[in-house]
């Protein structure tokens, strides 16, 4: 008996331990960002899944986290390598005196809209006026300020209130009329669309042009971490390129690596869906910055309120990675996936 | 008269076991019911799917995350880790400064205010602010896990130390009994039951800790999972985590009280009686 309570307790112990135990031998690239390995950034699953990481002697350290964590002040007291932020935050961090760098755009078209209830009252962005807007977080305050300011009215002719991320509150909230819209994006749509709330979106077409979810890093940092970033973004721009021309196997690589996304079909291949086409590159190189993006939208922002003061675009878009990122063999990768595809 | 005794402890065993059966039955019954109903109230459509996804939804749901995708094995044994490790260095925390702070009344004197603001700060408000500071990863799991359950612990052991039966306090004292003598004797036997009360509240309160700092930092455990599944309006397998942190806590409840049993036994009916007879066949069988 005796000898059987020390087991147990040397076992508990043991167990309680493990967690701190880690024999990682990689370059380890940590990231922020809000959410753990999903569909919605599936270039990051896919390259894990055919092992560009590995190759690169990158592991992929996730940090995902609520946006009530200042994301920028982990890239500056070197929690993380990468942030990934919105185009406002970016601004508002540069202005704020941050010593950051815009280095990849994850997404070049905003995800990002605004949502009514198909069939209902709210048909336009005049519509919303006199009303309560649901926002997902607070990070979607400044899309819809900048929405509200392209059709002529602003953020202070609605009244808005945060719901959170959590689906049923988004649901129930749109489909019981407690908001008349919500400010989200398209992760969020796919789960009501699932369920059978339809939804339309009244997005001003302007907004739809817009880098999202950019990569930024400390700039101090660029020459030390290149070998490593140039690497990392190499492994993204392939799982990318996996998207964009073997959707059938990134669809596996998800279904295997995030299977929670996939109990509910419908909501997974929704999801899958709406986030493929925002995660594949419109510009010639993949990552690449679009600096008279980056330049329209800035007014935009600043008549919203959304930003202090414009930002010279050429004092923290720095695309020295770009070239690296996208130097490999597309063929290569295309076969790889092709291979993965055949044997899983 | 041995047989007479005999009989009607045999007795009394079976009644007892016979009222706890029918107990048992009677819980198992009303779960039953609540359950049978919920069902059906889902099927009929009076209540809203959002928000009660239906029970043979949930049970199939708890196959898919334990058996067919197996993926929850990973974020339990992520969020029970946490619990264990940040329970244990919370209570150690807390029992080793109650006790500095029972024994030392300068030290209380000192410490008493800090303490109790810091009781009336709500702990998990904090919690964002302790992850920038401390960074993301285990160490800032860990700090929001014990500061959540460091006060059980501390209060229990200070109120413990402090409220030594003051009568037999004189008694050891006109006994010429030596501090060691009155600590081992006398006020640990007194503080251990408010000791363990405190722990069992510890803990409890890591897993709650556990799952806040989960829902911020996201990276594991039965936290973000829930997260994962809310966001995609997966109820059922929302429900399938949630009942998860049900059995877990339920088993920590259990647990604790088992604990409780074996080091405080004196203060159970038949504790000592388990004691002495274990003594017994110590000093018989050598």
């Amino acid at each position: 008996m005796k000898m059987f309570k020390v087991t147990m307790l040397s076992t508990a112990v043991a167990f309680a331990a493990l967690p701190s135990v880690s024999f990682a031998q990689d370059t380890v690239i940590s990231v922020i960002k809000p959410t753990p390995r999903s569909a919605v950034f599936f270039p990051l699953v896919v390259g894990e899944a055919l092992g560009y990481f590995e190759d690169e002697g990158i592991t992929v350290n996730l940090l995902p986290s609520d946006t009530s964590i200042p994301y920028v002040a982990f890239i500056q007291n070197g929690q993380a390598d990468l942030a990934m932020l919105d185009p406002n935050e970016t601004i508002n961090a540069i202005n704020a005196g941050a010593n950051i760098n815009t280095v990849y755009e994850v997404m070049q078209n905003a995800p990002e809209g605004i949502a009514v209830l198909a069939g209902g009252e709210y048909t336009s962005m005049d519509d919303l006026v006199g009303t309560t807007v649901g926002l997902v977080s607070d990070r979607d305050r400044a899309f819809l300020q900048a929405a509200l300011d392209i059709t002529g009215h602003s953020i202070d002719d609605v009244q808005t209130v945060v719901l959170g991320e959590s689906g049923p509150t988004l649901a129930a909230a749109i489909r019981d009329g407690n908001v008349s819209a919500i400010s989200g994006s398209v992760f969020d749509w796919a789960a009501l669309v699932a369920n059978g709330i339809e939804i339309d979106t009244v997005t001003p077409e302007e907004l739809l042009a817009s880098p999202a979810n950019t990569l930024a890093m400390n700039a101090d940092m660029i020459e030390e971490k290149r070998e490593a970033m140039e690497g990392f973004f190499r492994a993204w721009s392939k799982g990318m390129h996996v998207g964009a021309t073997n959707p059938d196997a990134v669809e596996a690589m998800l279904r295997a690596a995030v299977p929670e996304e996939w109990e509910v079909e419908a909501a997974g291949m929704g999801l899958f869906q709406g986030v493929l086409p925002m995660n594949i590159s419109t510009t010639e190189r993949m990552g690449d910055l679009q600096a008279d993006v980056w330049t329209s939208v800035q007014p935009r922002m600043l008549s919203s309120g959304a930003i202090k003061n414009v930002v010279d675009v050429s004092t923290f878009l720095n695309d020295t990675y770009i070239d690296a990122a996208n130097d490999f063999d597309k063929a290569q990768v295309e076969a790889a996936a092709a291979a993965w595809l055949e044997a899983n | 008269m041995a047989v007479q005794d005999a009989t009607s402890e045999v007795l009394v065993d079976t009644l007892e076991r016979s009222l706890r059966n029918r107990r048992i039955a009677k819980h198992v019954g009303i779960f039953l019911t609540l359950t049978l109903l919920w069902e059906l109230g889902s099927r009929m459509g009076w209540l809203d799917p959002l928000f009660y996804p239906r029970p043979s939804n949930i049970i199939r749901s708890f196959w898919l995350i334990y058996f067919q995708n197996a993926n929850v094995w990973f974020h339990l044994y992520s969020t029970i880790s946490l619990v264990i490790i940040g329970w244990v260095l919370g209570s150690m925390l807390g029992i080793g400064l109650g006790a500095l702070v029972g024994f030392n009344t300068v030290i209380r004197r000192f410490l008493k205010p800090y303490v109790i603001v810091l009781e009336a700060t709500p702990r998990i408000a904090v919690a964002p602010l302790l992850i920038a500071a401390l960074g993301f990863g285990v160490n800032s799991k860990l700090a929001i896990i014990m500061l959540v359950c460091f006060f059980a612990p501390f209060i229990n052991t200070l109120s413990g130390v402090i409220n030594v039966n003051e009568e037999r306090l004189e008694l050891f004292r006109s006994m010429r009994a030596s501090k060691t003598q009155i600590l081992r004797k006398l006020v640990l036997p007194d503080a251990i039951p408010v000791i363990m009360a405190g722990e069992r509240l510890a803990l409890t309160a890591a897993l709650s800790g556990a799952l806040v700092a989960e829902f911020i930092q996201r990276d594991k455990g039965i936290g973000s999972l829930i997260l994962v599944y809310t966001r995609n309006l997966n109820m059922a397998s929302a429900f399938a985590c949630i009942f998860t942190l049900t059995i877990i806590g339920f088993l920590i409840f259990k647990g604790m009280e088992k604990l409780d049993h074996y080091i405080a036994y004196w203060k159970y009916e038949g504790g000592r009686e388990r004691m002495s007879s274990k003594r017994k066949r110590t000093m018989v069988e050598p």
